[in-house]
């Protein structure tokens, strides 16, 4: 397995050594370079959803919980998502370019035409979710190839509703 | 025939009832109907299908279903509601806040239908409801107002004309206000004169989505001011007596985020000052049973009526916890026609009491309500630590209602235990599987200016939310512990399938949900 940290797209490959259900970590791997790490090491716990982190002679609870391929995590009174990736596996992010839907709802307002160049930053879509309006900005400047939606119309989350190209 | 079952503290009220219906959802439903059991009245709940399995219906001694496809159909359906009330035998409704709770003609029809209404008049509710004419009650009644020129647009004609003309003389900044507006819904601030149609039109929008009314005016904006607020509590008989204030200046897009009583910037001649006139406003409409008279305090010390809700306020518990009175139990006491027998006197604060908002949103993106199921929710629970919520662990987060998860309120002695407390609490809420604002929470109460207790309402538009970005500890660290726990197989029957496991796992005896048991299909 592979694995990441929120947006950031640094892959890591981790590898313990085991003794008596105790993991110590042994070698970790990004970018094909192996780098430096902390002392930790980690068992398992009575509760289950619940580990004991020895981190720098230090031990605490971390509370886990898996959604689909994101690991939740809580760890010292902060929360974490670590993204697991099946070795060698594209990145999921959306292609660039594309904007979805943050939040399923409905579109108020679309301010741009195909054709139209836009400036980054600048409002492309006004959409409702949860009686509350949301703009949907340009991440970059560049020309608008498509627009998916019109006013009125409803949304799912995730669903492309813009393209921008150079 | 069913013999009436008073509770013993209500057996000489004049209007008893053993009874009530809540009308509403979440964790205000879930608030009220507790507050039900140990008064020892029967607790009513309503649901609509998303809800049929929502923590108000589990707590309730019964619930009634309201079919529908959306809010107007259900929660918003006054007959329906009613007959609700008829069918379960409910004697009372408490309209708990937001949906029916400020809506006049829902207080009218409840009271027709001969059912007893825990709240404020239908006339009070109409004339505070209506921001012209409140505003007209308060110079009526010696309550300061805010300073600047207002406009009611009446629907139908072209109002960016007039809007326009008055925007000038009232001068900018300004804000375009909803007159059925509230909760931070229709409500926009215009800096410059070239915005004011853009605004105008998406206070118009969302004030006529949310609230069924697009009439909108224009009020001055006071800059670096403090939203501070006064609990009032009313008889029938003309006893009106105030709670102290509950500062909540700390908000974002107009909605609170950290509520705090007492307010660290109000002197005793402020809260003096500024309870007689919440008196007088609440008086004002012969008002009855619990509300808040908000405020706009500048930095000069000068106070300024910005509205009154007739209603129970989210952040009520600062209040109970520094005053030590149950406010809902009063509302029950008031609307039985028992009176209050509470002198102003003999209301003190003992300690300081800080209340967070936690929502499932994206800071990072904006505050963008997130979803998703609550894998695990471990609230903290240690002396001084209330969490009021409707939701429980293994819950799906939709999109069908309000974002707000919970509502985690501490108590200390003083404001900076009380802020200690608060953070020790959030860093111990474990929350996963939805993308939460627990972090920022923590950074913003931890900040330099609401630490010292600077904080007014435009502070979080003011600054940039890369302040209150979260420390994180190594990618090693984080990388191992998930790597370990998919080696030890974490991933597998992470739900515990019984209550008594989840008493376990939440390893302490004030687990809010773990005396309870599902009581529907």
């Amino acid at each position: 397995m592979e694995w990441s940290i929120g947006n950031s797209g640094s892959r890591y490959k981790v590898s313990f050594s085991e003794k008596e259900e105790l993991l110590s970590l042994s070698k970790l791997i990004s970018e094909d370079k192996e780098i430096n790490f902390d002392d930790i090491s980690i068992s398992k716990d009575q509760q289950a959803g619940r580990l004991l982190v020895d981190l720098d002679g230090k031990r605490s609870f971390a509370h886990i919980s898996r959604c689909d391929d994101e690991w939740w995590i809580h760890f010292q009174g902060r929360i974490y998502v670590i993204n697991m990736h099946e070795p060698g596996s594209p990145d999921s992010s959306l292609s660039e370019g594309s904007l979805s839907a943050p939040m399923p709802g409905t579109i108020l307002d679309v301010m741009v035409k195909t054709g139209q160049r836009v400036r980054e930053g600048q409002t492309l879509l006004v959409m409702e979710a949860m009686k509350m309006e949301h703009r949907i900005q340009a991440p970059r400047a560049g020309e608008v190839t498509s627009v998916y939606f019109q006013k009125g119309d409803r949304v799912d989350m995730g669903a492309n509703l813009v393209e921008i190209g150079d | 025939m069913v013999l009436e079952m008073f509770p013993d503290w209500m057996i000489n009220a004049p209007t008893p009832f053993s009874s009530v219906l809540v009308a509403n959802r979440g964790e205000i439903a879930v608030r009220i109907l507790k507050a039900a059991r140990e008064s020892g009245l029967k607790g009513i709940a309503i649901y609509s299908d998303p809800d049929k399995n929502s923590l108000h219906v589990e707590v309730a001694d019964e619930s009634v279903h309201l079919p529908g496809e959306n809010l107007s159909e259900t929660y918003l359906n006054m007959e329906l509601i009613i007959s609700a009330a008829k069918e379960s035998g409910a004697q009372a409704i408490h309209p708990g806040y937001g949906f029916l709770s400020e809506r006049a003609n829902f207080a009218k029809l409840v009271k027709d239908s001969g059912l007893i209404w825990i709240g404020p008049s239908s006339e009070a509710i109409e004339t505070m409801g209506d921001k012209i004419s409140a505003r007209r009650r308060m110079i009526e009644s010696d309550v300061p107002i805010i300073p600047g020129e207002e406009l009611a647009i009446e629907s139908g004609s072209n109002p960016l004309g007039v809007l326009a003309t008055s925007a000038a003389r009232v001068g900018y900044p300004l804000l375009v206000k909803a007159s059925a507006g509230g909760g931070g819904k229709g409500m926009r601030a215009v800096h410059e004169p070239k915005m004011l149609r853009t605004e105008y039109e998406a206070a118009a929008r969302e004030a006529s989505a949310a609230f069924g009314d697009g009439t909108v005016y224009v009020e001055r904006l006071l800059t670096g001011s403090r939203h501070v607020e006064i609990q009032v509590l009313c008889d029938q008989y003309g006893n009106s007596i105030h709670l102290n204030e509950r500062d909540c200046s700390l908000q974002r897009r107009h909605q609170k985020v950290i509520e705090e009583a007492p307010s660290p910037a109000v002197t005793p001649e402020i809260r003096r000052n500024m309870g007689q006139a919440a008196i007088r406003a609440a008086e004002s409409v012969n008002y009855e049973g619990a509300g808040t008279v908000e405020f706009l305090l500048t930095s000069r010390g000068e106070f300024f009526f910005l509205e009154m809700n007739t209603r129970l306020q989210v952040e009520h518990p600062v209040t109970e916890l520094i005053t030590g009175i149950d406010l809902v139990q009063k509302q029950f006491e008031v609307a039985a026609g028992i009176p209050l027998n509470i002198s102003q006197d003999e209301i003190g604060i003992t300690g300081h009491s800080i209340e967070a908002r936690i929502y499932a949103e994206d800071v990072t993106k904006g505050f963008l309500p997130a979803i998703g199921k609550l894998s695990m929710w471990r609230p903290p629970s240690t002396p001084g630590v209330r969490m009021d919520s409707g939701f429980r662990e293994g819950d799906e987060v939709t999109i069908d209602f309000d974002p707000m998860l919970a509502k985690l309120i501490v108590h200390a002695p003083t404001r900076e235990a009380a802020l200690r407390k608060l953070d020790a609490a959030l860093s111990e809420f474990v929350v996963l599987g939805v993308t939460t604002n627990v972090g920022f929470l923590r950074e913003v109460s931890k900040s330099e200016a609401f630490s010292n207790g600077l904080v007014t309402t435009d502070y979080l538009d003011n600054v940039s939310l890369e302040e209150f970005e979260e420390p994180r500890i190594s990618d090693s660290i984080l990388v191992s512990i998930a790597a370990g726990a998919s080696r030890f197989g974490l991933d597998r029957n992470q739900l515990p399938s019984s209550s008594e496991i989840l008493d376990e796992y939440s390893g302490h005896s004030g687990d809010p949900f773990k005396t309870l048991t599902r009581s529907y299909p």
